[in-house]
């Protein structure tokens, strides 16, 4: 896709593709997969503990240090409600940069690199609010459905206020 | 454009030392040593910041600042006697240079009224002098000159700023003329090097000055001139010598017109001696050489490729006119045979003073701007690197030891190396104290007036250096201890008088280093604590319960409660009881600690102890159920083991701590951090600390691991504060760290708070 950019006959067509696709980074929580923007992925690492933070929600895993700055890390399935993963070496954490902030976030696995239209994001069905408030929207991908996460809202709200 | 708000920034950098330098000198001028060096540097900083501000058009600024600066020229030449309240007036005029360079970087205007009173102040001292001595039109006409030029914005350069100079301060030097009595006569050499014309400097400018001050005679050594076939078009081959016949010109004033071209050339003053001078002399013949002078070396330099008769034509132009008081001499000669009156003003002086302004500008090379964030960089990542060391050095077991010896060896030089890297780094931070010590000498002498009572200040140890963000924070309390002592410490001087004690107070500023803290002291000889009052009070208060007896000690501490005060009117010094708060807050900030001495009826001494910088803290290292967590070791008093501890049930349950007869809420960190340890209570710990106000907590933990030194990281620049958390930190295994805060742990269980 990137070297057809290059050429000047595709020139058109390929920079509405550019502006029309997004490339996502596919993980997966249990059966389910979500993605996020790749541009907000800054690196991917193994679980390797965590200090925990007192007076935080569940889904606040605790703080690390990564290469000297004080990280916070979010387990998203404890996010999404379904209990907290316990991680083990094969548990996989995201580093993304959210706004100025830098921010971990544990998932099970990292799966894919996907590209996918912007077309194709569909509205996250009306009902459910934990699903709305922390999703952009939805894609399929190869009869898949990806939850776009919304990162903002992942990592907010996260302190308990006494 | 961008360049132009360069130039400004610099200018305004400058305006900021200039003014710390101000403040500097009027400090030991105040202090007694009204010396003519104090003065010159005062004058200095003043013409510096006009000048700059007049190149750049802040017209309100450059205003004020001529305004001042022609007191000051009033005051350096004698006519003007620095007495107390021209001293005053001085320093209340600093402050308004200060508050005109400000508005000027803000880029607003103050209006024409600001400052309005003091420049009528300056007025009617130097235009009441002006009045005895001379006739003032041509004074008013001069400034008014001068005044204009300044106005002009320039673009100011080295070579624009080196003429400017020597104008202004032949200028000074005019209106000097009058006082003095005698006439003298002085003998110049000059022989300036080639770097002098490389900075555009131009000897004819010079001899003019010079020519201001007095009947000058200019004889040119011309015999090095080389053939011209060996003529090199950029060599200085001529040296001149200058008799100059004023009758106000002192050695100063003449080095003064050279001050621009000091080191690059050699000069010589030297007063001839009382001997009937050579100006009658002067024959046709100097007079021709005197004319024919000038085109020597400055125009050979700048324009090389004119031919010698052509520079003589254009030189020969206006020569005349230059050399007119110099013609003059013959007429005046008769009058001037006077002995030497002033034979003290060897050239050796001269020398000393022109020593100083070139040290300044040598320590001007020697050091660099440097924005102050990428030297925070630098120390972060020197933190780090400490850090990566440690876990290094941590990871070497004793097999690992034996086998890679080499390995042992290069990390023991690391170790080393960034043990030194840190205290270098951390050295660039430092700053000396001085540079809030020397707003304080003002501050005493503002309170001894506003109060009415005699009052000196005793800084001692001024060099010692802290961080300087420790040195920002610093300002504000020691401004509100200064002022405690002398509003409540200090007695009025009839009160000291018949307690036998000296009429003038003292306070008595220190600071020294101790170990890894610095210790701060404010010390006055006043009447002590009054703690009948301030238990009084505080009863009123209801800061202490009315059945509890506290010692003194907890006394002196209560005038550090928040509200605290024990004047019975609000004054403009103090009495709102934020003061001493402020103290203890500002100083907890940095981690540091204060303490009340005082003696009933011999003073009170105050000790701050602050750590040497805040890029590291000492701390305690302990555990919390899991998780390692850090105590400041500035809260900490005492760590108590837990079997040993007496602890007790207050009516709500919560637990409390008895500890040589107080009682102490406790707080247990794995409840309140809501961790599981499985230590048996008896083998767990009590940590003692200390919250702001002397209120102490205990903090029971799992374990103490031991003490450290660890690099604070925010908690907020990734997420957000929590209750409880001041921060994080990462230890030597790369494992976080959380700090304790105690202070906010014991403002969130101030429900179960127990009478102090």
């Amino acid at each position: 896709m990137d070297s057809l950019a290059l050429k000047d006959d595709y020139g058109n067509v390929t920079q509405v593709n550019a502006q029309n696709s997004l490339q996502l980074i596919a993980f997966s929580i249990g059966e389910q997969t979500y993605g996020v923007e790749i541009t907000t992925v800054r690196e991917i690492r193994a679980w390797n503990g965590a200090t925990p933070l007192p007076n935080t929600r569940e889904y606040v895993r605790g703080v690390i240090n990564l290469r000297g700055t004080i990280v916070p890390i979010f387990d998203l399935r404890a996010r999404f409600g379904e209990g907290q993963t316990s991680p083990t070496k094969n548990h996989v954490v995201v580093v993304m940069s959210v706004g100025e902030k830098w921010v971990r976030i544990l998932v099970d696995a990292v799966s894919d690199i996907l590209t996918v239209s912007k077309d194709d994001i569909h509205n996250v069905p009306e009902g459910n609010t934990l699903d709305t408030e922390l999703l952009n929207g939805i894609v399929t991908h190869e009869s898949r459905m990806v939850g776009l996460i919304d990162l903002h809202a992942v990592v907010s709200g996260a302190k308990i206020d006494p | 454009m961008s360049d132009l708000d360069d130039f400004k920034a610099t200018y305004f950098d400058e305006c900021t030392e200039l003014l710390t330098e101000l403040e500097e000198q009027f400090a030991a001028i105040e202090a007694g040593e009204r010396t003519p060096d104090r003065l010159n540097a005062v004058f200095r900083a003043i013409h510096s910041i006009k000048g700059g501000g007049g190149a750049f058009g802040f017209s309100e600024l450059v205003a004020f600042a001529h305004a001042y600066e022609t007191l000051l020229d009033h005051v350096r030449d004698g006519r003007i006697e620095l007495s107390d309240p021209v001293t005053v007036l001085c320093i209340r005029a600093n402050d308004l240079v200060a508050d005109f360079v400000n508005a000027a970087k803000a880029g607003t205007k103050l209006g024409a009224a600001y400052g309005a009173d003091e420049r009528a102040q300056f007025d009617a001292l130097t235009s009441g002098n002006a009045a005895e001595s001379r006739p003032t039109g041509e004074d008013d006409a001069r400034g008014d000159d001068e005044f204009d030029i300044d106005f002009v914005p320039v673009m100011v350069n080295l070579e624009g700023a080196a003429a400017e100079e020597p104008a202004a301060a032949a200028d000074d030097q005019f209106t000097a003329m009058p006082l003095a009595v005698e006439k003298g006569q002085w003998e110049i050499r000059f022989a300036p090097h080639s770097e002098l014309y490389a900075r555009a400097n131009d000897p004819l400018l010079l001899f003019r000055e010079l020519a201001n001050l007095g009947e000058l005679t200019v004889v040119a050594k011309l015999t090095e001139i080389p053939p011209l076939a060996d003529f090199e078009p950029f060599g200085v081959y001529c040296t001149w010598e200058l008799t100059l016949v004023s009758p106000t010109a002192t050695a100063e004033s003449i080095a003064e017109v050279f001050e621009f071209v000091e080191g690059n050339c050699d000069l010589s003053i030297a007063q001839l001696a009382g001997r009937s001078h050579r100006p009658s002399e002067p024959t046709l013949a100097d007079l021709a050489q005197l004319v024919t002078l000038p085109e020597k070396t400055p125009t050979v330099d700048e324009t090389p490729t004119l031919s010698f008769a052509e520079l003589a034509e254009t030189v020969k132009k206006d020569a005349p006119v230059r050399v007119a008081p110099a013609a003059a001499t013959p007429v005046a000669a008769p009058k001037l045979v006077v002995p030497d009156p002033a034979p003290s003003m060897a050239s050796e002086e001269i020398d000393d003073r022109r020593s100083g302004p070139e040290d300044r500008r040598g320590a001007g090379v020697q050091s660099i701007r440097v924005d102050l964030d990428k030297v925070d960089r630098v120390v972060n990542m020197v933190g780090e690197l400490v850090i990566t060391q440690s876990m290094l050095s941590q990871q070497m077991d004793d097999t690992l030891r034996a086998r890679y010896q080499e390995l042992v060896r290069g990390l023991e030089v690391l170790a080393q190396t960034t043990r030194g890297l840190q205290d270098a780094v951390m050295a660039i931070r430092a700053q000396p104290v001085k540079s809030v010590f020397s707003r304080m000498p003002r501050l005493v002498r503002e309170l001894a007036t506003k109060t009415g009572k005699k009052i000196k200040l005793e800084t001692i140890g001024e060099a010692t250096e802290i961080d300087k963000t420790v040195i920002e924070q610093l300002s504000d309390p020691l401004t509100h201890m200064i002022r405690n002592s002398a509003d409540h410490g200090i007695e009025v001087p009839e009160k000291r008088r018949s307690l036998g004690k000296p009429e003038i107070g003292t306070i008595r500023l220190s600071a020294e280093q101790a170990g890894g803290n610095i210790l701060i002291t404010v010390e006055d000889d006043g009447g002590g604590i009054n703690r009948e009052r301030v238990l009084e009070v505080a009863r009123d208060k209801g800061i202490v319960a009315i059945d509890v007896t506290p010692t003194d000690e907890q006394i002196d501490q209560l005038i550090f409660a928040p509200g605290f005060s024990t004047a019975e009117q609000v004054s403009d010094i103090s009495g709102r009881g934020v003061g001493m708060d402020v103290v203890l807050s500002n100083i907890k900030k940095i981690g540091g600690s204060v303490h009340v001495k005082s003696k009933t009826g011999q003073g009170t001494r105050m000790t701050l102890r602050l750590p040497l910088t805040l890029a590291v803290l000492d701390v305690m290292l302990v555990k919390v159920g899991p998780s390692p967590y850090v105590i400041p070791l500035s809260s900490i008093v005492e760590t108590i083991q837990c079997s040993r501890a007496d602890f007790g049930r207050a009516p709500s349950g919560a637990k409390v701590l008895r500890v040589r007869g107080e009682y102490v809420q406790v707080v247990d960190l794995a409840e309140r951090f809501e961790l599981t340890g499985d230590a048996e209570l008896a083998n767990r710990f009590v940590v003692l600390c200390e919250a702001e106000g002397g209120i102490k907590i205990a903090l029971i933990v799992d374990d103490i691991i031991g003490q450290q030194q660890v690099v604070i990281k925010s908690l907020e620049e990734n997420f957000e504060s929590i209750e409880g958390i001041a921060g994080g930190t990462i230890l030597g295994d790369g494992n976080v760290a959380l700090i304790v805060d105690v202070q906010g742990l014991k403002a969130n269980n101030s429900l179960h708070k127990n009478a102090a």
